[in-house]
Protein backbone atom coordinates (compact mmCIF):
# COMPACT_ATOMS: atom_id res chain seq x y z
CA UNK A 1 0.00 0.00 0.00
CA UNK A 2 1.29 3.35 -0.92
CA UNK A 3 0.19 6.79 -2.07
CA UNK A 4 2.04 9.43 -4.06
CA UNK A 5 0.55 12.95 -4.40
CA UNK A 6 0.85 14.00 -7.96
CA UNK A 7 0.62 17.22 -9.74
CA UNK A 8 -2.73 16.64 -11.72
CA UNK A 9 -2.34 17.63 -14.99
CA UNK A 10 -5.30 19.05 -15.90
CA UNK A 11 -6.72 21.67 -13.01
CA UNK A 12 -8.46 20.00 -10.29
CA UNK A 13 -11.03 22.35 -7.80
CA UNK A 14 -9.18 23.95 -4.67
CA UNK A 15 -10.07 20.78 -2.40
CA UNK A 16 -9.35 18.52 -4.82
CA UNK A 17 -5.71 16.11 -4.12
CA UNK A 18 -4.65 13.89 -7.00
CA UNK A 19 -3.10 10.55 -5.69
CA UNK A 20 -1.58 7.64 -7.34
CA UNK A 21 -2.32 5.12 -5.35
CA UNK A 22 -1.56 1.25 -5.30
CA UNK A 23 -3.69 -0.73 -7.38
CA UNK A 24 -5.18 -3.06 -4.66
CA UNK A 25 -6.06 -0.41 -2.67
CA UNK A 26 -9.91 0.79 -2.04
CA UNK A 27 -11.64 4.17 -1.49
CA UNK A 28 -12.36 2.87 1.93
CA UNK A 29 -8.84 2.15 2.36
CA UNK A 30 -7.25 5.40 0.99
CA UNK A 31 -9.90 7.35 2.85
CA UNK A 32 -8.36 5.27 6.28
CA UNK A 33 -5.00 5.49 5.25
CA UNK A 34 -5.28 9.18 4.91
CA UNK A 35 -7.17 9.86 8.02
CA UNK A 36 -5.16 7.59 10.58
CA UNK A 37 -1.62 7.90 9.45
CA UNK A 38 -1.37 11.77 8.65
CA UNK A 39 -4.34 12.74 10.59
CA UNK A 40 -5.87 14.37 6.67
CA UNK A 41 -9.48 15.15 7.05
CA UNK A 42 -11.08 13.26 4.09
CA UNK A 43 -14.95 14.06 2.68
CA UNK A 44 -14.79 11.73 -0.95
CA UNK A 45 -12.36 9.61 -2.76
CA UNK A 46 -13.24 8.58 -6.19
CA UNK A 47 -10.75 6.69 -8.34
CA UNK A 48 -10.17 5.00 -11.69
CA UNK A 49 -7.52 2.93 -13.15
CA UNK A 50 -5.00 4.47 -15.97
CA UNK A 51 -4.18 1.65 -18.38
CA UNK A 52 -0.42 2.04 -19.93
CA UNK A 53 0.21 1.77 -23.05
CA UNK A 54 1.53 -0.77 -24.82
CA UNK A 55 2.58 0.32 -28.10
CA UNK A 56 5.80 1.11 -28.02
CA UNK A 57 8.56 -1.36 -29.37
CA UNK A 58 12.50 -2.47 -28.37
CA UNK A 59 14.96 -2.55 -30.13
CA UNK A 60 13.87 -6.42 -30.95
CA UNK A 61 10.58 -5.15 -32.21
CA UNK A 62 8.74 -6.56 -28.92
CA UNK A 63 6.05 -4.39 -27.25
CA UNK A 64 6.61 -2.74 -23.82
CA UNK A 65 3.74 -1.99 -22.10
CA UNK A 66 3.87 0.64 -19.66
CA UNK A 67 2.50 0.05 -16.07
CA UNK A 68 -1.14 0.33 -14.84
CA UNK A 69 -1.61 2.49 -12.10
CA UNK A 70 -4.79 3.51 -9.79
CA UNK A 71 -5.37 7.13 -9.60
CA UNK A 72 -7.10 8.50 -6.89
CA UNK A 73 -9.06 12.32 -6.31
CA UNK A 74 -9.10 12.73 -2.72
CA UNK A 75 -11.70 15.54 -1.68
CA UNK A 76 -10.34 17.19 1.65
CA UNK A 77 -13.08 17.73 4.42
CA UNK A 78 -13.64 20.72 6.71
CA UNK A 79 -13.21 23.46 3.71
CA UNK A 80 -9.75 22.73 3.39
CA UNK A 81 -7.80 23.30 0.47
CA UNK A 82 -4.41 22.33 -1.24
CA UNK A 83 -2.22 23.42 -4.29
CA UNK A 84 0.55 21.46 -5.62
CA UNK A 85 3.93 23.10 -4.94
CA UNK A 86 5.98 24.33 -7.32
CA UNK A 87 9.14 22.19 -7.16
CA UNK A 88 11.18 23.61 -9.79
CA UNK A 89 11.08 27.26 -8.73
CA UNK A 90 13.24 30.06 -10.31
CA UNK A 91 16.62 30.39 -8.63
CA UNK A 92 17.78 34.06 -8.42
CA UNK A 93 21.10 33.89 -10.05
CA UNK A 94 24.01 36.09 -8.02
CA UNK A 95 25.78 38.48 -9.70
CA UNK A 96 28.56 36.89 -10.84
CA UNK A 97 26.55 33.74 -12.70
CA UNK A 98 24.15 36.55 -13.88
CA UNK A 99 27.50 38.95 -15.37
CA UNK A 100 29.10 35.36 -16.81
CA UNK A 101 25.41 34.33 -18.68
CA UNK A 102 25.50 37.83 -20.04
CA UNK A 103 28.96 37.67 -20.91
CA UNK A 104 28.36 34.49 -22.87
CA UNK A 105 25.24 35.35 -24.25
CA UNK A 106 26.77 38.35 -26.14
CA UNK A 107 30.00 35.81 -27.06
CA UNK A 108 27.85 33.61 -28.72
CA UNK A 109 25.56 36.40 -30.58
CA UNK A 110 28.90 37.56 -31.78
CA UNK A 111 29.83 34.21 -33.23
CA UNK A 112 26.64 33.93 -34.86
CA UNK A 113 27.01 36.94 -36.49
CA UNK A 114 30.33 35.98 -37.89
CA UNK A 115 29.17 33.03 -39.34
CA UNK A 116 26.24 34.70 -41.21
CA UNK A 117 27.35 36.13 -44.54
CA UNK A 118 27.37 39.48 -45.94
CA UNK A 119 23.82 41.52 -45.20
CA UNK A 120 24.30 42.51 -47.92
CA UNK A 121 23.61 39.66 -50.00
CA UNK A 122 20.14 39.14 -48.34
CA UNK A 123 20.59 35.88 -47.12
CA UNK A 124 21.58 34.40 -50.12
CA UNK A 125 24.54 31.90 -49.54
CA UNK A 126 28.18 32.66 -50.27
CA UNK A 127 28.26 29.45 -53.22
CA UNK A 128 25.60 31.09 -55.50
CA UNK A 129 26.46 32.92 -57.98
CA UNK A 130 28.71 33.35 -61.18
CA UNK B 1 -34.66 23.91 -60.73
CA UNK B 2 -32.14 20.77 -61.19
CA UNK B 3 -29.73 23.44 -59.63
CA UNK B 4 -31.74 23.15 -55.85
CA UNK B 5 -32.29 19.78 -56.39
CA UNK B 6 -28.50 18.59 -56.35
CA UNK B 7 -27.82 20.82 -53.29
CA UNK B 8 -30.21 19.40 -51.33
CA UNK B 9 -28.82 15.77 -52.05
CA UNK B 10 -25.61 17.15 -50.23
CA UNK B 11 -26.93 17.92 -47.72
CA UNK B 12 -27.73 14.88 -46.33
CA UNK B 13 -25.68 14.99 -43.38
CA UNK B 14 -27.20 18.17 -41.68
CA UNK B 15 -30.69 16.80 -41.49
CA UNK B 16 -32.16 19.37 -40.33
CA UNK B 17 -31.43 21.96 -41.95
CA UNK B 18 -32.90 20.44 -45.47
CA UNK B 19 -35.96 20.91 -43.38
CA UNK B 20 -35.05 24.61 -42.82
CA UNK B 21 -34.15 24.98 -46.10
CA UNK B 22 -37.73 24.56 -47.73
CA UNK B 23 -38.84 26.44 -44.75
CA UNK B 24 -36.70 29.29 -43.56
CA UNK B 25 -35.12 30.07 -47.12
CA UNK B 26 -36.18 32.65 -48.96
CA UNK B 27 -38.42 32.34 -52.16
CA UNK B 28 -36.38 33.00 -55.59
CA UNK B 29 -36.40 36.98 -55.29
CA UNK B 30 -38.13 38.77 -57.78
CA UNK B 31 -35.34 41.22 -58.65
CA UNK B 32 -32.78 39.58 -61.33
CA UNK B 33 -30.32 40.87 -58.13
CA UNK B 34 -30.36 38.87 -55.00
CA UNK B 35 -28.25 40.20 -51.89
CA UNK B 36 -25.22 38.48 -52.15
CA UNK B 37 -24.51 36.42 -48.59
CA UNK B 38 -22.55 33.97 -47.51
CA UNK B 39 -23.26 30.22 -48.74
CA UNK B 40 -25.12 28.29 -46.34
CA UNK B 41 -23.36 24.86 -46.91
CA UNK B 42 -19.27 26.09 -47.33
CA UNK B 43 -17.08 24.79 -44.22
CA UNK B 44 -16.75 28.35 -43.50
CA UNK B 45 -16.95 30.21 -40.11
CA UNK B 46 -19.73 32.92 -41.81
CA UNK B 47 -21.69 29.77 -43.34
CA UNK B 48 -21.91 28.51 -39.62
CA UNK B 49 -23.39 32.08 -38.64
CA UNK B 50 -25.87 31.85 -41.01
CA UNK B 51 -26.99 28.44 -40.59
CA UNK B 52 -27.10 29.06 -37.21
CA UNK B 53 -29.29 32.52 -37.88
CA UNK B 54 -31.61 30.42 -39.80
CA UNK B 55 -31.70 28.21 -36.62
CA UNK B 56 -32.81 30.63 -35.09
CA UNK B 57 -35.14 32.18 -37.22
CA UNK B 58 -36.77 29.39 -37.60
CA UNK B 59 -37.48 28.82 -33.37
CA UNK B 60 -38.97 32.54 -33.01
CA UNK B 61 -40.95 31.97 -36.62
CA UNK B 62 -42.69 28.73 -35.00
CA UNK B 63 -46.21 29.25 -34.64
CA UNK B 64 -46.80 27.39 -31.35
CA UNK B 65 -45.30 26.54 -28.48
CA UNK B 66 -44.99 22.97 -28.91
CA UNK B 67 -43.07 23.54 -32.41
CA UNK B 68 -40.99 25.78 -30.57
CA UNK B 69 -39.85 23.17 -28.28
CA UNK B 70 -39.79 20.52 -30.99
CA UNK B 71 -37.14 23.05 -32.80
CA UNK B 72 -35.24 23.81 -29.24
CA UNK B 73 -34.76 20.09 -28.33
CA UNK B 74 -34.57 18.17 -31.84
CA UNK B 75 -30.44 18.12 -31.79
CA UNK B 76 -29.52 15.51 -29.13
CA UNK B 77 -25.57 15.87 -27.99
CA UNK B 78 -23.89 14.38 -24.97
CA UNK B 79 -25.11 16.43 -22.20
CA UNK B 80 -24.05 16.81 -17.98
CA UNK B 81 -26.96 15.18 -16.03
CA UNK B 82 -27.50 17.15 -13.32
CA UNK B 83 -29.38 15.81 -10.20
CA UNK B 84 -30.71 18.30 -7.59
CA UNK B 85 -30.45 15.64 -4.75
CA UNK B 86 -26.68 14.52 -4.98
CA UNK B 87 -24.02 14.26 -2.17
CA UNK B 88 -22.04 15.77 -4.25
CA UNK B 89 -19.78 18.28 -2.02
CA UNK B 90 -20.49 21.77 -2.10
CA UNK B 91 -22.93 21.05 -5.10
CA UNK B 92 -25.32 24.26 -4.36
CA UNK B 93 -21.71 26.20 -5.33
CA UNK B 94 -21.91 24.18 -8.57
CA UNK B 95 -25.33 24.33 -9.25
CA UNK B 96 -25.20 28.35 -8.58
CA UNK B 97 -23.11 28.70 -11.05
CA UNK B 98 -24.95 26.83 -13.51
CA UNK B 99 -27.94 28.70 -13.51
CA UNK B 100 -26.51 32.33 -12.72
CA UNK B 101 -28.47 32.36 -9.42
CA UNK B 102 -27.79 34.05 -5.99
CA UNK B 103 -28.59 32.53 -3.14
CA UNK B 104 -30.17 34.82 0.08
CA UNK B 105 -30.80 33.02 3.24
CA UNK B 106 -34.18 33.76 5.15
CA UNK B 107 -37.13 33.79 3.30
CA UNK B 108 -38.32 37.48 1.44
CA UNK B 109 -40.08 39.26 3.48
CA UNK B 110 -43.11 39.67 1.41
CA UNK B 111 -43.52 35.60 1.58
CA UNK B 112 -43.14 35.47 5.27
CA UNK B 113 -45.80 38.46 5.67
CA UNK B 114 -48.26 36.68 4.17
CA UNK B 115 -51.76 36.28 5.56
CA UNK B 116 -50.92 35.29 9.26
CA UNK B 117 -53.38 34.48 12.33
CA UNK B 118 -55.23 37.45 12.92
CA UNK B 119 -55.05 38.99 16.58
CA UNK B 120 -58.39 37.03 17.13
CA UNK B 121 -56.67 33.40 17.30
CA UNK B 122 -55.11 35.48 20.34
CA UNK B 123 -56.66 32.76 22.72
CA UNK B 124 -54.98 29.73 20.82
CA UNK B 125 -51.81 31.56 20.00
CA UNK B 126 -51.66 32.17 23.53
CA UNK B 127 -51.63 28.66 24.39
CA UNK B 128 -49.34 27.67 21.70
CA UNK B 129 -45.46 27.08 22.95
CA UNK B 130 -45.23 31.01 21.90
CA UNK B 131 -42.69 32.79 20.67
CA UNK B 132 -42.40 30.77 17.13
CA UNK B 133 -46.27 32.38 16.00
CA UNK B 134 -45.62 35.71 18.47
CA UNK B 135 -42.56 37.23 16.54
CA UNK B 136 -43.74 36.78 13.25
CA UNK B 137 -47.69 38.21 14.28
CA UNK B 138 -46.04 40.90 15.39
CA UNK B 139 -43.67 41.88 12.40
CA UNK B 140 -46.39 41.41 10.24
CA UNK B 141 -49.32 43.91 9.54
CA UNK B 142 -52.29 42.12 9.46
CA UNK B 143 -53.55 42.55 5.88
CA UNK B 144 -56.57 44.01 5.01
CA UNK B 145 -59.67 42.04 6.21
CA UNK B 146 -57.49 38.85 7.28
CA UNK B 147 -59.98 35.73 7.67
CA UNK B 148 -59.78 34.32 10.71
CA UNK B 149 -56.85 31.46 10.83
CA UNK B 150 -57.64 28.29 12.95
CA UNK B 151 -54.16 27.66 14.24
CA UNK B 152 -55.28 24.97 17.00
CA UNK B 153 -57.24 22.96 14.09
CA UNK B 154 -53.97 23.78 11.69
CA UNK B 155 -51.92 21.69 14.68
CA UNK B 156 -54.42 19.18 15.30
CA UNK B 157 -54.36 17.90 11.61
CA UNK B 158 -50.93 18.24 10.97
CA UNK B 159 -50.19 16.22 14.60
CA UNK B 160 -53.18 13.62 13.58
CA UNK B 161 -51.31 13.13 9.93
CA UNK B 162 -48.28 12.44 11.35
CA UNK B 163 -49.53 9.71 14.00
CA UNK B 164 -51.57 7.94 11.14
CA UNK B 165 -48.59 7.60 9.60
CA UNK B 166 -46.06 6.34 12.72
CA UNK B 167 -48.53 5.19 15.16
CA UNK B 168 -51.81 4.52 14.80
CA UNK B 169 -51.18 2.37 11.67
CA UNK B 170 -49.04 -0.68 12.15
CA UNK B 171 -46.92 -0.97 9.61
CA UNK B 172 -44.50 -3.74 9.19
CA UNK B 173 -40.53 -3.26 9.26
CA UNK B 174 -39.31 -0.88 6.53
CA UNK B 175 -37.10 -2.68 3.66
CA UNK B 176 -33.44 -1.75 3.81
CA UNK B 177 -33.06 1.75 2.98
CA UNK B 178 -36.22 2.68 1.97
CA UNK B 179 -37.53 4.42 5.38
CA UNK B 180 -38.46 7.28 3.41
CA UNK B 181 -41.21 5.29 1.33
CA UNK B 182 -42.42 3.67 4.69
CA UNK B 183 -43.12 6.50 6.51
CA UNK B 184 -42.26 10.35 5.63
CA UNK B 185 -43.61 9.97 1.82
CA UNK B 186 -47.05 8.89 2.73
CA UNK B 187 -46.98 11.44 5.46
CA UNK B 188 -46.03 14.49 3.24
CA UNK B 189 -48.74 12.53 0.73
CA UNK B 190 -51.48 12.61 3.15
CA UNK B 191 -50.12 16.59 4.64
CA UNK B 192 -50.07 18.39 1.50
CA UNK B 193 -53.50 17.27 0.22
CA UNK B 194 -55.65 17.94 4.14
CA UNK B 195 -53.61 21.12 4.45
CA UNK B 196 -54.66 22.29 0.74
CA UNK B 197 -58.20 21.29 1.86
CA UNK B 198 -58.13 23.15 4.75
CA UNK B 199 -56.66 25.92 3.23
CA UNK B 200 -59.04 26.65 0.72
CA UNK B 201 -61.23 28.76 2.26
CA UNK B 202 -58.75 31.42 3.01
CA UNK B 203 -56.89 31.24 -0.44
CA UNK B 204 -58.99 30.76 -3.69
CA UNK B 205 -56.51 30.22 -5.48
CA UNK B 206 -56.07 26.85 -4.30
CA UNK B 207 -59.44 26.03 -5.01
CA UNK B 208 -58.90 25.56 -8.55
CA UNK B 209 -55.00 24.48 -8.45
CA UNK B 210 -53.68 20.62 -9.80
CA UNK B 211 -51.80 18.70 -7.62
CA UNK B 212 -49.52 16.35 -9.00
CA UNK B 213 -48.42 13.06 -7.37
CA UNK B 214 -44.67 12.10 -8.63
CA UNK B 215 -44.49 13.94 -11.83
CA UNK B 216 -41.71 14.61 -13.70
CA UNK B 217 -39.97 17.86 -14.22
CA UNK B 218 -37.74 18.64 -16.98
CA UNK B 219 -35.29 21.22 -18.34
CA UNK B 220 -32.28 21.56 -20.47
CA UNK B 221 -30.34 24.06 -21.22
CA UNK B 222 -26.76 25.13 -22.76
CA UNK B 223 -24.24 27.78 -20.32
CA UNK B 224 -20.50 28.32 -20.99
CA UNK B 225 -18.43 26.65 -23.36
CA UNK B 226 -15.75 24.06 -23.66
CA UNK B 227 -13.26 22.75 -25.80
CA UNK B 228 -13.86 19.12 -27.20
CA UNK B 229 -11.36 16.62 -25.97
CA UNK B 230 -11.37 13.62 -27.14
CA UNK B 231 -12.75 12.15 -30.55
CA UNK B 232 -13.35 13.15 -34.22
CA UNK B 233 -14.25 16.69 -32.75
CA UNK B 234 -11.08 17.42 -31.11
CA UNK B 235 -10.35 21.23 -30.25
CA UNK B 236 -13.47 22.82 -31.38
CA UNK B 237 -15.24 25.19 -29.31
CA UNK B 238 -18.77 23.58 -27.82
CA UNK B 239 -21.28 25.17 -25.64
CA UNK B 240 -21.91 23.15 -22.13
CA UNK B 241 -25.05 21.22 -22.40
CA UNK B 242 -27.07 20.33 -18.66
CA UNK B 243 -30.15 18.30 -18.26
CA UNK B 244 -32.20 18.61 -14.68
CA UNK B 245 -34.89 15.10 -14.44
CA UNK B 246 -36.62 15.82 -11.24
CA UNK B 247 -39.30 13.92 -9.61
CA UNK B 248 -40.61 15.81 -6.56
CA UNK B 249 -42.75 14.33 -3.98
CA UNK B 250 -45.91 16.59 -4.33
CA UNK B 251 -46.15 19.40 -6.74
CA UNK B 252 -48.84 22.44 -7.14
CA UNK B 253 -49.73 23.98 -10.00
CA UNK B 254 -51.53 26.57 -10.31
CA UNK B 255 -53.78 28.45 -13.38
CA UNK B 256 -52.14 31.58 -12.29
CA UNK B 257 -49.00 32.88 -11.84
CA UNK B 258 -47.31 33.69 -8.43
CA UNK B 259 -46.72 38.02 -7.76
CA UNK B 260 -42.93 38.53 -8.50
CA UNK B 261 -40.75 38.94 -5.20
CA UNK B 262 -38.40 41.92 -6.04
CA UNK B 263 -37.95 43.71 -9.59
CA UNK B 264 -36.63 42.25 -12.86
CA UNK B 265 -33.20 43.29 -12.65
CA UNK B 266 -32.98 43.80 -8.77
CA UNK B 267 -29.08 42.53 -8.21
CA UNK B 268 -29.26 40.90 -4.68
CA UNK B 269 -25.92 39.21 -4.66
CA UNK B 270 -23.00 37.65 -6.34
CA UNK B 271 -23.21 34.71 -8.79
CA UNK B 272 -19.72 32.01 -8.05
CA UNK B 273 -17.88 31.22 -10.83
CA UNK B 274 -16.30 28.75 -11.30
CA UNK B 275 -13.29 27.69 -13.78
CA UNK B 276 -13.12 24.08 -13.63
CA UNK B 277 -15.62 21.98 -16.02
CA UNK B 278 -18.56 20.55 -14.43
CA UNK B 279 -17.11 17.07 -14.82
CA UNK B 280 -15.10 17.54 -11.63
CA UNK B 281 -18.41 18.29 -9.49
CA UNK B 282 -18.90 14.79 -10.09
CA UNK B 283 -20.75 15.44 -13.02
CA UNK B 284 -21.68 12.84 -15.98
CA UNK B 285 -22.53 13.40 -19.52
CA UNK B 286 -24.80 11.00 -21.13
CA UNK B 287 -26.70 11.71 -24.61
CA UNK B 288 -30.83 10.91 -24.17
CA UNK B 289 -33.68 12.55 -25.33
CA UNK B 290 -34.18 16.47 -24.49
CA UNK B 291 -36.66 17.11 -22.25
CA UNK B 292 -38.84 20.46 -20.96
CA UNK B 293 -41.51 19.60 -19.19
CA UNK B 294 -43.50 21.28 -15.69
CA UNK B 295 -45.70 18.17 -14.74
CA UNK B 296 -48.22 18.60 -17.36
CA UNK B 297 -48.25 19.79 -21.13
CA UNK B 298 -48.27 22.62 -22.54
CA UNK B 299 -52.03 22.75 -22.85
CA UNK B 300 -53.24 22.36 -18.89
CA UNK B 301 -54.65 25.53 -17.91
CA UNK B 302 -52.35 25.14 -14.82
CA UNK B 303 -49.42 26.35 -16.21
CA UNK B 304 -47.30 28.08 -13.61
CA UNK B 305 -46.16 26.47 -10.46
CA UNK B 306 -46.48 27.17 -6.51
CA UNK B 307 -45.50 25.08 -4.43
CA UNK B 308 -43.25 21.51 -4.68
CA UNK B 309 -42.32 19.44 -1.96
CA UNK B 310 -38.77 16.96 -2.47
CA UNK B 311 -38.28 14.22 0.00
CA UNK B 312 -34.84 12.92 0.43
CA UNK B 313 -34.01 9.60 -0.06
CA UNK B 314 -32.42 7.53 2.87
CA UNK B 315 -28.87 8.49 1.22
CA UNK B 316 -29.33 11.70 2.15
CA UNK B 317 -30.48 11.53 5.49
CA UNK B 318 -28.37 13.74 8.69
CA UNK B 319 -27.38 10.48 10.02
CA UNK B 320 -25.19 9.50 7.32
CA UNK B 321 -23.67 12.73 6.69
CA UNK B 322 -22.47 12.82 10.59
CA UNK B 323 -21.45 10.12 10.57
CA UNK B 324 -19.02 10.47 7.83
CA UNK B 325 -17.79 13.78 9.53
CA UNK B 326 -19.71 15.99 6.97
CA UNK B 327 -22.42 17.83 9.25
CA UNK B 328 -21.69 21.45 7.03
CA UNK B 329 -22.39 19.56 3.98
CA UNK B 330 -26.20 18.88 5.02
CA UNK B 331 -27.19 22.38 4.45
CA UNK B 332 -25.62 22.20 1.00
CA UNK B 333 -27.70 19.51 -0.16
CA UNK B 334 -31.02 21.00 0.91
CA UNK B 335 -29.94 24.35 -1.18
CA UNK B 336 -28.29 22.24 -4.10
CA UNK B 337 -31.92 20.62 -3.82
CA UNK B 338 -33.99 23.59 -3.55
CA UNK B 339 -32.09 25.57 -6.24
CA UNK B 340 -31.64 23.18 -9.43
CA UNK B 341 -35.40 21.42 -8.69
CA UNK B 342 -36.65 25.24 -9.00
CA UNK B 343 -34.60 26.12 -11.71
CA UNK B 344 -35.92 23.49 -13.70
CA UNK B 345 -39.77 24.10 -12.69
CA UNK B 346 -39.78 27.67 -13.30
CA UNK B 347 -37.06 27.50 -16.15
CA UNK B 348 -39.74 24.68 -17.99
CA UNK B 349 -42.80 27.00 -16.49
CA UNK B 350 -41.30 30.09 -19.08
CA UNK B 351 -40.61 28.21 -22.12
CA UNK B 352 -44.16 26.85 -22.27
CA UNK B 353 -45.01 30.61 -22.23
CA UNK B 354 -43.15 31.07 -25.02
CA UNK B 355 -39.73 32.86 -23.94
CA UNK B 356 -36.22 30.93 -24.06
CA UNK B 357 -32.80 32.17 -24.23
CA UNK B 358 -32.99 34.47 -27.09
CA UNK B 359 -36.72 35.14 -25.99
CA UNK B 360 -35.93 36.52 -22.63
CA UNK B 361 -38.90 36.78 -20.00
CA UNK B 362 -40.32 40.03 -19.78
CA UNK B 363 -41.80 39.04 -16.38
CA UNK B 364 -40.29 37.28 -13.39
CA UNK B 365 -41.61 33.46 -12.68
CA UNK B 366 -41.79 32.62 -9.13
CA UNK B 367 -42.31 29.24 -7.81
CA UNK B 368 -41.93 27.63 -4.00
CA UNK B 369 -40.36 24.52 -2.51
CA UNK B 370 -40.43 22.96 0.76
CA UNK B 371 -36.96 20.07 0.80
CA UNK B 372 -37.55 18.01 3.88
CA UNK B 373 -36.47 14.39 4.96
CA UNK B 374 -39.43 14.11 6.68
CA UNK B 375 -38.14 15.66 10.02
CA UNK B 376 -36.36 18.55 9.34
CA UNK B 377 -38.04 20.72 6.64
CA UNK B 378 -36.21 23.86 5.00
CA UNK B 379 -38.03 26.41 2.49
CA UNK B 380 -37.18 27.98 -0.50
CA UNK B 381 -38.67 30.69 -2.88
CA UNK B 382 -37.47 31.10 -6.57
CA UNK B 383 -37.48 34.01 -8.96
CA UNK B 384 -36.42 33.35 -12.11
CA UNK B 385 -35.34 36.75 -13.91
CA UNK B 386 -32.93 35.27 -16.40
CA UNK B 387 -33.29 32.22 -18.96
CA UNK B 388 -30.18 33.76 -21.30
CA UNK B 389 -27.44 31.33 -19.98
CA UNK B 390 -25.81 30.89 -23.28
CA UNK B 391 -22.70 32.30 -24.14
CA UNK B 392 -24.01 34.77 -26.76
CA UNK B 393 -26.77 35.85 -24.80
CA UNK B 394 -25.07 35.87 -20.69
CA UNK B 395 -22.30 38.46 -22.42
CA UNK B 396 -24.62 41.67 -22.33
CA UNK B 397 -27.14 40.25 -19.57
CA UNK B 398 -27.10 41.89 -16.04
CA UNK B 399 -30.16 39.83 -14.52
CA UNK B 400 -29.40 36.89 -12.17
CA UNK B 401 -32.13 34.47 -10.93
CA UNK B 402 -32.44 34.67 -6.96
CA UNK B 403 -33.01 31.92 -4.64
CA UNK B 404 -34.01 32.37 -1.18
CA UNK B 405 -33.77 29.82 1.23
CA UNK B 406 -34.16 28.68 5.16
CA UNK B 407 -31.80 26.31 6.93
CA UNK B 408 -33.41 23.24 7.63
CA UNK B 409 -35.74 22.52 10.83
CA UNK B 410 -37.66 20.11 12.56
CA UNK B 411 -41.16 20.35 12.48
CA UNK B 412 -41.25 17.96 15.70
CA UNK B 413 -39.25 16.87 18.02
CA UNK B 414 -40.37 13.22 18.75
CA UNK B 415 -43.16 10.90 18.29
CA UNK B 416 -43.94 8.82 21.22
CA UNK B 417 -47.07 7.34 22.80
CA UNK B 418 -49.51 8.46 20.35
CA UNK B 419 -48.89 12.25 20.98
CA UNK B 420 -45.98 14.26 18.85
CA UNK B 421 -43.80 16.64 21.17
CA UNK B 422 -42.35 19.35 20.62
CA UNK B 423 -44.41 20.52 17.45
CA UNK B 424 -42.15 24.11 16.40
CA UNK B 425 -44.77 26.50 15.12
CA UNK B 426 -42.23 28.45 12.98
CA UNK B 427 -42.03 25.51 10.73
CA UNK B 428 -45.84 24.99 10.23
CA UNK B 429 -46.09 29.16 9.85
CA UNK B 430 -43.32 28.86 7.47
CA UNK B 431 -45.82 25.79 5.59
CA UNK B 432 -49.43 27.60 5.76
CA UNK B 433 -47.92 30.87 4.06
CA UNK B 434 -46.27 29.43 1.50
CA UNK B 435 -49.59 27.49 0.88
CA UNK B 436 -51.47 30.86 0.98
CA UNK B 437 -49.14 32.51 -0.90
CA UNK B 438 -50.80 33.83 -3.76
CA UNK B 439 -51.70 37.13 -6.48
CA UNK B 440 -52.74 40.70 -5.42
CA UNK B 441 -55.40 40.52 -7.51
CA UNK B 442 -57.00 37.18 -6.13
Amino acid sequence: FFMLAVRPGVPQPEDTVQFRVSMQMTKVDIKNYLEKIYNVPVAAVRTRIQYGANNKRNHKNQRVKKPDYKVAYVQLGQGQTFQFPNLFPEKEQDTETQSFDDFKNKYMEREQQKQKGDPRRGGVPDWFGL
Amino acid sequence: MAARGCRRLLWCGRRWFSQAESAALPRPPESLYPPIVASATAKSKAAKRRRHEYFLQRVHAAPSVEEKLRFYLQRQRPKYMVYPQTFALNADRWYRSFTKTVFVPGLPRRAAAAPQPAAGAAPEAAGAPGPGAAAPADAKPPSGAAPFLDVAGLRSLVCDVLLQETFYQSKGRPFLYRDHDHTFGPFLTQLVPALTAFLCGHNPLLASSALDLKPEVNYYWHHGEEVVVHGHRKGRVDPVRFQIDDKPHLQIRVPKQLPEIVPLESDLGEVPVIDHKPSKLPLFKKQYENRVFIGSKVADPCCYGHTQFHLFPDKLKRQRFIKANLEDQIEVVYRANGIASLFAWTAAQAMYQGFWSEADVTRPFVSQAVVTDGKYFAFFCYQLNTLALTVETVRNNPRKNICWGTESKPLYDVVEDGSVKGLNDEVLFHLVSFLLNRPKEL
